[in-house]
């Protein structure tokens, strides 16, 4: 194991801890989102670079802004019957 | 439940499992070791059997591609259901105004934004499509270009703000690309039956490796995937983005 994928590892555990920790929806989802571009890079340093795509646009980009897509919806309270 | 019935509840599951955990952790296989035989034998065979170099599209959409077609079905319905839920409490009128907080400004769009989004945009749809054509020949494929399509469609929304957005990112045309894309797929499976071949045998010619239409069905079944994946990416943000819309006051 090279010292770039235990300090990959090591980024892995602390921003996930960093997801779990974060209580506010909006930074949880940012965190999420951090922790995601560190998943991606350990994937692409695991010679999986097919995978670290999906997880790149996925992770990184789409679900969290769906996330946040979702927050701003419930903020600005569309009241439905 | 409380904190202290959750401690609780944690303590219980903790003195059950911690006792197997080194057994568990000491049984693992050595890092980056492979036991099974799966990866080797597809590495040994798919070059010359199937004229490709890329492995894992190989087994993704020819020697396991009916896990695929079955993948591509999850997606199709996960994203006909969001749209069915979404728009059938909402109705599918396409309202301009954005949804307002009271006391809160919507910030006008900055111009550096509004420029890198502009030049990121077609550069990252552009790589998406890379991706997608090279699938057989470097990493990548169908899905993973389609999302990265899908990403420069969301830089496209950073750019020109929503209105600008719906223009091109209409219903219609990204339901035919999505639904589209799943038919093919389906479809592209009965192909060989009319010649008397199994689902999804791969009977096109296969062309000469490390060429951007090397491995024969597979360079089908590959486009199928993109069309679906960039469409139902594309429907989902439409669908979401289109909450935090302002009612239609005539409806």
């Amino acid at each position: 194991m090279t010292l770039l994928l235990v300090l990959l590892f090591v980024l892995t555990a602390v921003a996930g801890t960093g997801v779990v920790l974060s209580r506010d929806p909006r930074r949880q989802v940012l965190a999420m989102s951090a922790n995601g571009l560190i998943l991606a890079l350990l994937f692409f340093a695991l010679q999986a670079p097919d995978v670290a795509y999906s997880e790149l646009v996925v992770g990184t980009a789409a679900l969290p802004v769906l996330y946040l897509v979702v927050l701003a919806s419930i903020r600005a309270g569309r009241t439905r019957e | 439940m409380t904190p202290r019935l959750r401690l609780v509840l944690l303590a219980l599951a903790l003195a059950c499992i911690a006792p197997a955990l080194p057994a568990v952790i000491g049984a693992l296989p050595v890092f980056g070791s492979h036991p099974l035989p799966y990866g080797d034998i597809i590495n040994r065979l798919a070059p010359a059997e199937r004229h490709v170099t890329n492995m894992v599209s190989a087994v993704n959409f020819d020697y396991r591609g009916f896990d695929t077609l079955g993948e591509e079905m999850m997606l199709f319905v996960a994203v006909t259901g969001t749209a069915v839920l979404l728009r059938g409490t909402r109705g599918e009128a396409i309202t301009a105004l954005p949804a307002t907080v009271p006391g809160r400004q919507i910030p006008p769009h900055s111009e550096a934004l509004v420029l890198t989004a502009r030049w990121f945009a077609p550069v990252t749809i552009l790589f998406g499509i890379y991706v997608v054509l090279h699938a057989t020949v470097t990493p990548g494929g169908g899905f993973q270009g389609g999302v990265i399509i899908a990403s420069g469609l969301l830089l496209l929304y950073l750019g020109e703000g929503y209105a600008g957005w719906r223009r091109f990112m209409r219903n219609g045309p990204l339901d035919a690309i999505e639904g589209g894309g799943a038919a093919a797929y389906a479809l592209a499976g009965f192909g060989p039956m009319l010649v008397g071949a199994q689902y999804l045998q791969n009977v096109l010619p296969l062309g000469s490796m490390k060429l951007l239409l090397s491995g024969g069905l597979m360079v089908v079944v590959n486009a199928s995937v993109a069309f679906a994946v960039a469409g139902g990416f594309g429907i989902l943000f439409v669908e979401f983005l289109e909450e935090t819309r302002a009612e239609d006051p005539t409806q």
